[in-house]
């Protein structure tokens, strides 16, 4: 049966092989990740990090006019507050009303986990669509509920005949996988479910009478959707990055759509009227983009993050292969790749040799790490946060051409804190979430991502040495901070090896 | 029965139980559940309570078991013996706790029984039930400090007479614990008494391991640690005194009376000397107060602890006029009626309820010439109230 007909979604952990504990290097992890070695490997310590659903909320927040119903107890929405201003911050970069989006908690007790939590869960759907009118409500369930075998698909199928809003389920119990990643799935998966993602006539459009007028408008649109792209964003990738890929698209002819952060109901109906599905990460989106080849034959292309010169042209010229536009993009790849790197030279001269080290997304820390060697520093370290198979091309980019480089795949502050003491970097470009961390080190560092921020494409090259550049004028604040702060850790893990709690779960 | 809540402002008992152990000195978490709780409830925290940050060994750093499915199915009592043997070789602290979350103890983890296999060894670990169904971050609070002092310390034996507890400030889910306990350690020992805030920089594992020699517990809380209080009466004999956060000159000299008296002082000098200090600043603000008409009607939408002080003070010393005072907490109904005062409170958690509800208690101009409504209007509230305030024309302190 195909996954896209369970109400449930599958974790990454069913679904491709995957990991997320290795030391080594590339070339072993990519024979280690298909063979599947990699899926032996955990940890005998480990600390706290986020969950599928952290990742779920993220997504979800973004989405205009909803309203998520946490089906948990109190503590999993906590995280909301933080979010939902930066989903509304988002919003108001992309032109759309910065609203917070409401949510609530169904608040399970002591009593509802005894004698189940449907009847709360069915209240709080009603009363969300009741009070707030939205067009979306967003049903995330959390471990408690998904342990005592509450029926949220059925709560939500009877919902949906009762309340205005249409309910997209998400289920993302972070026990059922230790990978943050598995949270896209999550989240395409209740779109693909919950959503109409074809235009409705009457709707979004007047369906056409025949006739000499109707056939040259049904003409034109069909031209028009010939070179319509869909760009699939999500939570790393900002409003800047956003702007620099559709900048380039729209210079080949394209016209460029942003899913499925920030788009609303009436957006997303419009996700099958496209040419090609283009992803901007290897392990973001192969679950949705499969799935719109599998139901409207749109087909898609996945060719890495356009991160430095070399990924952005390989990216542009995939794209651009759907169309028979290669020449095309390879003269828009030359000419762009000429202007970007007259204007980096003063800072090439200034970062050259510098040692770096790498920590976050599996696909992001391949691609930037090989872009700067490329660009004259020299990678002593990549931390992946998780590695599946989706993440192979870029690693074996990586292997080809960092072949003896350190390749950890970790999300521990721990190792990385070992990393940083013990290959002592210029720098670390590092994941949000552990920049006050690495501060606390004294070693400069800037962000591995942040929407705020400059990251794809030749803008990205620009802005991303210009941070660095930035980052070694002044770094008082973090030398002074170091001083001052005691660590957690004993001194004798220092003295081992950084990656002595990784054990085989075979064994 | 328990029902659906808007916008919880404040987490589960697992996160309180970390936020507390992530602001006492030395104290290390062991988080008995899926990797994901540490980090969103602390980060919950650390970027949502007045960026209170991840401190010494909390947030992505807190040791963690990270069960998955396999402990679900088959329990999670070795990952968790290997988690703690890990940490005690790896992270440097002088007591660890562990604390559940929902999953281990709906699958009937046996922690407690784990921890005393160490404790057999003689290490410093103690485990705390702590799953989200039990209670909200207030319960974690009791919880954690209800598990250190009337569990895991040994009873005291002797008592040093000039030494106070502050407890019933929680800390993470006020943005200004730590100022308030600030003050009310600089005030007590200005009268010549010893005091541990437990949460504050500066304190140290001593201040925790002392406190059973306390000669008087004083509960900031007529809601919270106050049961914490009466067992640790029961366990090393120290009085507690249930006290308003004194807020305001005249809640202050009252409370500094009351104490001078529970120690047999003289607190004349010291609210003399305090009395002048404040009244040498706010005297200066007379003139802008009062030629920029700062006086209002107001609204008041806080926590327990905050609900009465805060009343209080902008009744009597700001002499505004208070229309409404909403309590955020979900209390039972015996909390609640500790609460009476002349304040008559109101019970409500959701953001919308709130707005409805002072909507309904003071209706707004609808274009009648002539109407007497309640502007001008300051409401006092958290940063969930900003649109409220808005909507409503109101001035707005979160």
């Amino acid at each position: 049966m195909s996954y896209y007909k369970q109400s449930v979604p599958p974790v990454r952990d069913s679904r491709l092989k995957i990991g997320d504990s290795y030391a080594g290097n590339a070339c072993d992890l990519v024979n280690c990740g298909r063979d599947g070695c990699l899926l032996q490997k955990g940890r005998g310590f480990w600390q706290a990090n986020a969950c599928q659903m952290a990742l779920t909320l993220m997504m979800a927040t973004t989405v205009e006019n909803s309203v998520i119903v946490m089906h948990a107890p109190g503590g999993c929405g906590a995280l909301m507050h933080s979010l939902s201003a930066q989903a509304a911050k988002g919003k108001g970069v992309r032109g759309k009303t910065p609203a917070a989006i409401p949510w609530l908690s169904t608040n399970l007790t002591e009593a509802d986990v005894i004698g189940g939590g449907e009847r709360k869960l069915r209240e709080t759907i009603e009363y969300a669509d009741r009070e707030f009118r939205p067009e979306i409500i967003f049903v995330v369930v959390t471990c408690a509920p998904s342990i005592i075998g509450d029926d949220a698909e059925e709560v939500a199928r009877q919902a949906r005949s009762r309340v205005s809003a249409d309910v997209v389920s998400l289920h993302c119990p972070g026990f059922r996988s230790r990978v943050v990643a598995s949270a896209y799935d999550t989240f395409y998966h209740g779109i693909m479910r919950g959503l109409d993602l074809q235009p409705i006539p009457r709707a979004d459009f007047l369906p056409l009478v025949q006739g000499p007028q109707a056939e040259a408008a049904e003409k034109k649109y069909l031209f028009q959707k010939s070179r319509t792209v869909n760009v699939w964003n999500a939570t790393s990738i900002g409003a800047q990055d956003e702007q620099e890929v559709e900048r380039l698209l729209t210079a080949l002819g394209l016209k460029v759509r942003f899913f499925a952060e920030y788009s609303s109901r009436e957006e997303l109906r419009q996700v099958s009227e496209a040419a090609l599905n283009v992803s901007m990460c290897n392990v973001h989106d192969d679950y949705m983009l499969k799935y719109l080849a599998e139901k409207f034959a749109v087909p898609y292309v996945i060719a890495g993050m356009p991160i430095g010169f070399r990924h952005t042209r390989e990216w542009l010229l995939q794209i651009a292969r759907h169309f028979g536009m290669e020449k095309e993009a390879a003269a828009l790849a030359g000419h762009e790749e000429k202007l970007a790197r007259e204007a980096i030279a003063p800072f090439l001269e200034r970062v050259k040799g510098k040692t770096v080290l790498l920590c976050g997304g599996v696909v992001r820390v391949g691609a930037e790490a090989t872009t700067l060697a490329e660009l004259g520093f020299n990678v002593l370290g990549i931390r992946a946060y998780h590695y599946d198979e989706g993440a192979e091309p870029v690693f074996s980019d990586v292997a080809e051409n960092l072949a003896d480089t350190p390749v950890a795949v970790s999300n521990q502050l721990f190792e990385m804190t070992h990393q940083i003491k013990s290959l002592k970097p210029d720098l670390v470009i590092s994941h949000n979430g552990t920049q006050g961390y690495i501060a606390k080190l004294g070693v400069p560092a800037i962000q591995l991502f942040s929407t705020d921020g400059a990251f794809f494409a030749y803008n990205g090259i620009y802005q991303i040495l210009r941070r660095i550049v930035f980052e070694f004028k002044n770094t008082s604040y973090r030398d002074r901070l170091s001083r001052h702060i005691r660590l957690p850790y004993k001194q004798s893990y220092f003295e081992g090896d950084a990656f002595k709690y990784i054990i085989n779960n075979s064994t | 029965m328990s029902e659906f809540i808007e916008r919880p402002r404040t987490a589960c008992a697992l996160a309180g139980a970390l936020t507390v152990i992530g602001n006492l000195p030395d104290v290390i978490p062991i988080i008995h559940t899926s990797l994901g709780c540490g980090g969103n409830l602390a980060n919950s925290v650390a970027f949502g309570s007045g960026y209170l940050g991840s401190g010494y060994c909390n947030g992505s750093a807190a040791p963690s078991t990270g069960v998955t499915e396999t402990e679900i199915v088959f329990g999670g009592t070795d990952r968790l013996a290997e988690q703690i043997k890990n940490t005690l070789e790896l992270i440097d602290g002088k007591l660890y706790i562990v604390a559940t979350g929902c999953m281990t103890e709906m699958i009937g983890d046996d922690t407690a029984g784990a921890v005393s296999e160490f404790r057999a060894e003689g290490q410093p670990v103690l485990a705390v039930s702590t799953p989200s169904f039990k209670g909200d971050s207030y319960h974690g609070y009791d919880i954690v400090l209800d598990g250190i002092f009337n569990s895991y310390l040994p009873k005291s034996v002797e008592k040093n007479p000039k030494l106070v507890n502050i407890f019933g400030l929680v800390p993470g889910y006020d943005p200004f614990f730590r100022g308030d306990l600030e003050e009310i350690k600089r005030l007590l020992t200005a009268l010549g008494l010893e005091v541990n805030t437990f949460f504050t920089p500066g304190q140290t594992f001593e201040n925790l391991a002392s406190a059973p020699s306390a000669s008087l517990n004083i509960v900031f809380s007529r809601v919270w640690g106050g049961e914490l209080a009466e067992k640790f009466a029961e366990r090393h004999g120290t009085p507690y005194w249930i006290a308003d956060l004194p807020i305001g000159p005249a809640a202050t000299d009252a409370f500094l009376a009351e104490a001078a008296t529970r120690f047999n002082l003289d607190a004349e000098a010291v609210i003399e000397k305090e009395n002048n200090e404040f009244y040498g600043y706010f005297e200066r603000t007379a003139d802008a107060f009062c030629d920029q008409d700062l006086k209002f009607y107001a609204v008041t939408v806080t926590n327990s602890t905050y609900a009465i002080p805060v009343s209080r003070f902008i009744t009597q010393e700001l002499g505004w006029v208070l229309c409404d005072s909403f309590v955020t907490d979900n209390l039972t109904d015996a909390q609640k009626s500790a609460l009476q005062s002349e304040t008559p409170l109101q019970f409500v958690t959701g953001v919308q309820e709130i707005a409805r509800a002072i909507k309904q208690n003071h209706p707004q101009n609808r274009g009648q010439r002539y109407f007497d409504d309640i502007t001008p209007l300051y409401i006092i509230g958290s940063t969930l109230e900003k649109r409220t305030a808005a909507a409503r024309g109101a001035k707005h302190l979160p």
